[in-house]
Formats: C-alpha cells, structure tokens, sequence
C-alpha cells in the first residue's frame, strides 16, 4: 500500500493538469457553441459553420 | 459646438432623445460582472452620485443598465469609470460588442464552473475512505495525505472558482448594503478557515473535521445555479437580437457633386442622401427620392412578400429592397430608426422591475442581516452547550439561509416568459402586462389590418352573357404580368401567351393575345362603359363591348384567424370584432370567423365608448388592434396588442408588438401569462417555505454544512428550471 503515498500526490497533480487544459480550451472557443458543433456534421464543406 | 456634435453621433447607436437635442439622454448599456439582485442597488447607487445622472435603472435578470443622463454636464468617459471603480464593466448597447461581452462572461462561468465541479469530484474522492473506512483501516499517515490533497485541489476553488462570490460580497460591504453574496461569502471562509485550521493543527480549537467536500460541492452547485441563470438571461438576450436583426455595416452616401461614398450607418444625419443597390438593408429610416423596387419588410412586419415602394414612400431601415436600386432621403438614424424602436421597446421592458421585484430587494437587505445574527446567535450559544459543534451550526445557518432562490424566483419567470413569447412574434413591451393578461376575460379584436389581411382574395365573379370561368382563366393568367394588390389577388401562377403588356397606373394592365386583340384588365370603369356597380374589377376587350366578367375582391382573413379566435373561445373567453367598415363585410368576416358579438360602422369614439362600457360591465379588455387608427381605443383597453406594422410602431401605447402577425400567439400568450403566474407563486412559496423549515433545523444543529449546502444550492436550482417550463 506504501505505493499510495505515491499515487495520491501525483493524482493530484494530474487533476489540476487536467484543470488547466480544459481553461485553454473554454478560452479558445472551442465550447462557445454546443448546438453548432452537432449542425457542422450536417453542412457541405464549402458552407462553413 | 463641434465636440457636442461629435458626442452625440457617437451617443447615436445606443441613445435617443426624449426631450429633444442638448436635453435629457436616455442611453441603454449592457453590465458585465454582475451576479445577483443585489449587484443592480449597487450599480444604481454609484451612478446618482455623479453630477448630470438623472435616473439609473438596472435589470440584475438582463444585465442592462438604462441611464437618463445629461451629456452637457458628464462624460460618457466619466460615467463609465464611475461604473468600473464600483467593479462592474459596462458597454453601450448595441449588439457586437453586448454579444463579445456575453461570450466572455459564458467563456469565464463555464471555466469557473468546470473547476468548482471537476475538483470537488476529486475532493469527494479523497473524502470518500475516511468516511468508510472502518476503525484501524486507515492510517493516520494516510488520513493527514488524504486531508491535504483534499486542501490543495480546494485552493483553486477558493481562489478562482468562488471569486465572484467573495468580488460580490466586498462590494456590498463598501457599499453598505448586505445582499445574498454576503452571507455567501461568509459560510465558504467560515468553513474553508475552520477546515484549515483543522488540517494544520487537529487537536485546536476549530476541530479536527474537514470540510472541504461541502465547501466545494456547495459552490459547485450555487455556480451551476448560477450557470442556468446565465444561460437564461443569455438567451433572453438572443432572442432580443433575433428579432431586432441588424443594420448594414455601411451605407452608400451620394454627395451634392454626384460622387457617392461609404460610410458606416452612424455617420448619417437626416437629410443626407443614400444609394440602396438590390440585395443591400437600409441603414436609416426615410423616404424613397427616386427610383422603384420592391422592399422585403419581413423583419418589421413577419410579411416575407416583398412589398412595392416607389417615390415618396416611406422605408424602414433592416429592411431589404430585393430588386432594383433606390436613392432614399434619410428622415431617422440610429437609435430613433424604427427597428432600433423596437429594439428598444424590449429593453425597457426588461429593465423596468416589476413592483413585486423590487419588494423582495427591499427583503433581502433585511432578511440577510437577520440571518447574520441568527448565525452569530447560533454560534455563541452553541460555544457554551459543545464548542466543538459551534462552528458547524454557525455555518449551516449562515448557508441554509442565503436568499438567492427567493431573489432569483421573479426575474427568472419574468424573463423566461417574455423570451418565450418573443420567438412566438409577440414582443413585450411592458413585463406587468403579463399579470394583466391573466385576468383579461374578452378579447376584442379590430378587423382590417388585424383579423384580416392587407391582401385581398377573390371572392365573387360573373359574365353576363359570356363563359365566367373561361374568361377567369385568362384574367388570372394576365394578373400575373402585375403587381398591383388586386392583380396579386387574382394571379394564381398561371401563364397566359401575352404580348405588348402595358401596365397603366390607377387604371390597369393591358396586353395583346395570340389573336393580336387588345385586353384589359383594371378598373371597371376604364374597361367598359357601363361598368356594373358591384364590381371592383374588371375584365374584357379593350373598348368594352359584350363579355365583360366583373370581379369582387374581398378581405381574406388571416391563416389563423379562426383558429384564434376557437382556441380563444376554448380558453371561455368572449371574443368580440370592432370595426369602422361597412356591416356586410364585417358581418361576413364575423360570419367566417364564428364570431357572434361584433359591431360595424364605429368612429374612433364609438369604438372607445363602446369598450368603456364593457369595461363598466365588469369585463376586462384586451383589444388587440393595427395600432394606427385604434390609438385611443388601445389606450382604453386594459392591455393593448398592435400588430407590428408601420413607423407608428415605436410611438404607440401598446403593452405587445405582435411581429409575426400570427394571431395564434394571443391565446398562446394568455395561456402563458397564467402558467408565468402560478410558476412565479410556486417559487416564491418553495423559497419561503425552504428558509422556514431550515432555519430552525439549522439552529438547532441537526443540519450538517453539507446537506445545508445541497439544500440551498437545489432550491435556486429549482427555481431557475421551474421558470424554464415556461419556455416550452
């Protein structure tokens, strides 16, 4: 069990790695329009979203 | 003079001028950084500390600020810093720069809402073996590793995650004024400093719990609470815009010299000349100088057939001239134009709080200070009966108690209505008018214009000694080849072989046929002779002759009308038809319609007496009208509808602008006032009832912090979903 003490600091360091890589991503745009993300598949290439 | 001119065109886009220029401005700005009821007393209190501020009216639901101010003795600049120095941001209201500040503040709530979530997922991980871990299970090397993590995946949603709350609460101190985000604030340091304490040295004072799962599950929740309201006023937001579209980013401006130039829409003034090419919106109200076309109006009207314009009508600027290039006199810009008008309409209605709004403002300043007490009470008493429980009655009471669902149950309904309504074409005016319908028992409606259609529709035909229906034919095929209203009538899409057509105006069409003889279609007097007196149309040889067929135009009514008016009688309401036309055509409509109260012939006076005295007779009006001819009527009625047509629009007294020009939407909005009613007497009651049963739970210490927090955080929720029902 001693591998816990560990899996405990480093899982902890991971959440907030995850944290920060979901920041860059709302701040990137890339969660700015959820329905339009599902409409793109429905559009020709050439029209964009 | 010259900077006074230049401030007021830059004022233009989201100002108008009630009392004339170098009086009185009433501007509309969009806040940034708003997060409760309270954040609008706040706003309002540090703008009337600046000289030349005359009125502010924040909505806390729509995030809007409408200033009447006085340019002369304050800079915009001014203002604006006053607004930033109190923590909020502000943008005048026009919509680019109102939508980038909108997807900044989603962006940064779903950022803080990811991380107050996403950690106390983790956090309840790492609270989970202590919890089930039998004696001896765990090690106390192990429990000390588990509560730190739990601390450190904490810090970001203390600092970050929770900042509003804590932004919040300190601008309510300055100012003063206790609202929801105080008592707020409060319980999350309360608890995030007892907790610490707790971790760093187990055998103090504070205790040797941790609670930093219900810290940040409780501002996971009040966030996502938060995030639904959000997306709520965002959409209220949307729809405002949907309706209100958008003016052309540049103008062509012809100069005196014949040259022509573009510029953006705020640059012109009234006078000024502008070049509309086909395919290209209006940038400004005005007059059509030269040149003809037709001008999709769809945006003002719902009419999406293109309607004709030539010299000296009236265009509205949003619309679209669909073919052909006019030269149009600029008459009204910017804010004063007539879609801004409406734009406008809209925003006043969501910026005036309802009476019942500003009643519980008044309560939450009270009601929170009491709680304050109550916790700081709990406390004390508790620190003689068990210290070690003192802490966490103090904090249940002080989160138990926060008022945010009682504060969010109005506006929530309110706004969520009224968005409703506006994608269904009826445009609120005056949010109270939602109440008022719901006691409305008749239903009066004017004819032309309203229950009926501008466009006519053939309704009769004959041909004395000639084939009627053979020669209908060959009208309808040369109807096609005119625009004017009653050829558009008649035409059916059918082509005819016609040559050398020739449209002659206030008489009628004429062409050749295979044959080479000469036809027309037109005014019964200019085709024959002796032209039938019932007849409003006529068609024969030119010269007239035997084998006329005279045609009777009649107003069509509306797809829905009678659709309406059924759903209106299936709601036991009395519907009733006021008009000024002849009886036999209101009989007729009245007739079509099914309905059996109607009066013809009424003068603009008879009508308002008429409703006065069904007003004496104990009903309660709403008169639904064209808004034009029905002013004084309207103004009578107890909530006024006028269909949206026109540049009387913005001037008229109406409660609702019905855009769509679909009736259904009045028995859809009755039925919506009284589903809005009994969902905003559910979240009062359930907050209310929430705070009652709690707080005495809490007092009593039989509420853990963590189930206090579910609680809180599930009555605002509750109560923002509860208002969403009224979107379907």
């Amino acid at each position: 069990m001693d591998v816990l003490y560990l899996l405990i600091p480093f899982s902890v360091v991971v959440v907030l790695l995850i944290v920060a890589v979901f920041g860059w991503a709302v701040n990137s745009g890339q969660l700015d329009g959820f329905e339009q993300e599902a409409e793109r598949i429905l559009l020709d290439e050439d029209q964009g979203a | 003079m010259h900077a006074a001119d230049a401030d007021a065109q830059a004022l233009a886009p989201f100002t108008t001028w009630p009392d004339g220029p170098g009086g009185a401005a009433s501007s509309q700005f969009q806040v940034a950084g708003m997060h409760c009821a309270a954040c609008s007393g706040l706003i309002e209190a540090a703008l009337l500390k600046l000289p030349g501020v005359l009125g502010a009216s924040v909505n806390a639901a729509s995030a809007r600020l409408a200033l009447r101010w006085l340019p002369s003795e304050v800079a915009l600049a001014d203002v604006l810093a006053a607004l930033q120095a109190a923590g909020y941001r502000a943008t005048p209201d026009v919509a680019a720069p109102a939508r980038e500040l909108r997807r900044q503040e989603r962006r940064q709530a779903l950022w803080r809402l990811f991380v107050a979530g996403f950690l106390m997922m983790q956090v309840m991980m790492l609270a989970a073996p202590a919890y089930v871990a039998e004696a001896g299970e765990l090690s106390d090397d192990l429990d000390r590793l588990l509560r730190w993590g739990s601390w450190v995946l904490t810090l970001p949603v203390m600092a970050f995650a929770a900042g509003p709350f804590f932004s919040g609460a300190w601008r309510q101190l300055r100012a003063r004024k206790l609202g929801m985000d105080v008592p707020v604030t409060l319980g999350i340091a309360v608890t995030f400093v007892a907790s610490t304490g707790a971790l760093f040295d187990p055998t103090g004072p504070l205790g040797h719990e941790v609670y930093f799962d219900s810290l940040t599950m409780f501002v996971a929740l009040l966030l996502l609470a938060r995030w639904f309201e959000l997306g709520a006023r965002h959409r209220a937001a949307d729809a405002l815009e949907a309706v209100a579209g958008s003016l052309p980013m540049t103008a062509e401006r012809l100069a005196e010299d014949g040259g022509s130039e573009r510029v953006p829409p705020e640059m012109l003034r009234a006078g000024d000349r502008i070049r509309v090419a086909a395919g290209e919106a209006f940038a400004a109200d005005g007059c059509v100088l030269s040149g003809q076309g037709f001008v999709n109006e769809a945006l003002l009207t719902g009419e999406s057939a293109p309607v004709a314009k030539a010299v000296g009508d009236a265009v509205v600027a949003g619309s679209i001239s669909v073919d052909g290039s006019l030269v149009v006199g600029v008459q009204r810009v910017g804010a004063d134009t007539t879609a801004q008008g409406i734009v406008r309409l809209m925003q006043q209605a969501q910026s005036q709080r309802s009476s019942a709004h500003g009643i519980l403002d008044r309560v939450a300043a009270g009601f929170t200070a009491v709680v304050l007490l109550l916790a700081l009470g709990a406390g004390v008493a508790w620190w003689w009966i068990d210290p070690s429980r003192a802490v966490a009655v103090a904090v249940a009471v002080l989160i138990v108690t926060c008022p945010c669902a009682l504060t969010l149950a109005a506006p929530a309904a309110w706004l969520t209505a009224s968005g409703a309504l506006a994608r269904r074409g009826l445009l609120l005016a005056d949010l109270s008018a939602l109440e008022r319908l719901c006691a409305v028992d008749t239903v009066v409606f004017d004819k032309t214009g309203t229950l009926s259609e501008d466009r006519l529709q053939l309704r009769r035909h004959w041909a004395p000694g000639a084939d009627a229906d053979l020669l209908l034919a060959g009208a309808r095929s040369l109807a096609a080849l005119s625009r004017h209203p009653h050829a558009r009538a008649l035409a059916d899409g059918s082509v005819g072989h016609w040559s050398d057509v020739r449209e002659l105006p206030g008489r009628g069409v004429q062409a050749r046929d295979p044959a080479g003889a000469l036809w027309c279609l037109g005014a019964p007097a200019w085709v024959s002779p002796q032209p039938d007196p019932q007849a409003r149309l006529a068609f024969g040889r030119a010269g007239g002759g035997d084998g006329v067929l005279w045609l009777d135009l009649a107003e069509a009514p509306r797809a829905d009308a009678a659709e309406a008016v059924a759903a209106l009688r299936a709601q036991g309401r009395r519907v009733r038809l006021l008009s000024g036309d002849q009886p036999m055509a209101v009989a007729r409509m009245a007739a079509a319609l099914d309905i059996a109260h109607w009066r013809a012939g009424a003068t603009p006076e008879s009508k308002l007496a008429a409703v006065r005295e069904w007003q004496a007779a104990g009903e309660r009006v709403l008169m639904v009208g064209d808004g034009i001819n029905d002013a004084p009527v309207l103004a009578a009625a107890d909530v006024r509808i006028a269909m949206g047509q026109g540049a009387m629009l913005a001037r008229s007294a109406a409660d609702a602008l019905l855009l769509s020009n679909r009736l259904m939407a009045v028995p859809q909005a009755l039925s919506l006032a009284k589903k809005t009613r009994s969902v905003l007497r559910q979240n009062l009651a359930w907050a209310a009832l929430y705070n009652l049963a709690c707080v005495p739970l809490a007092l009593a210490g039989w509420l853990p912090p963590l189930a206090a927090g579910i609680g809180m955080a599930c009555s605002s929720l509750f109560v923002v979903l509860n208002a969403q029902r009224l979107n379907r």
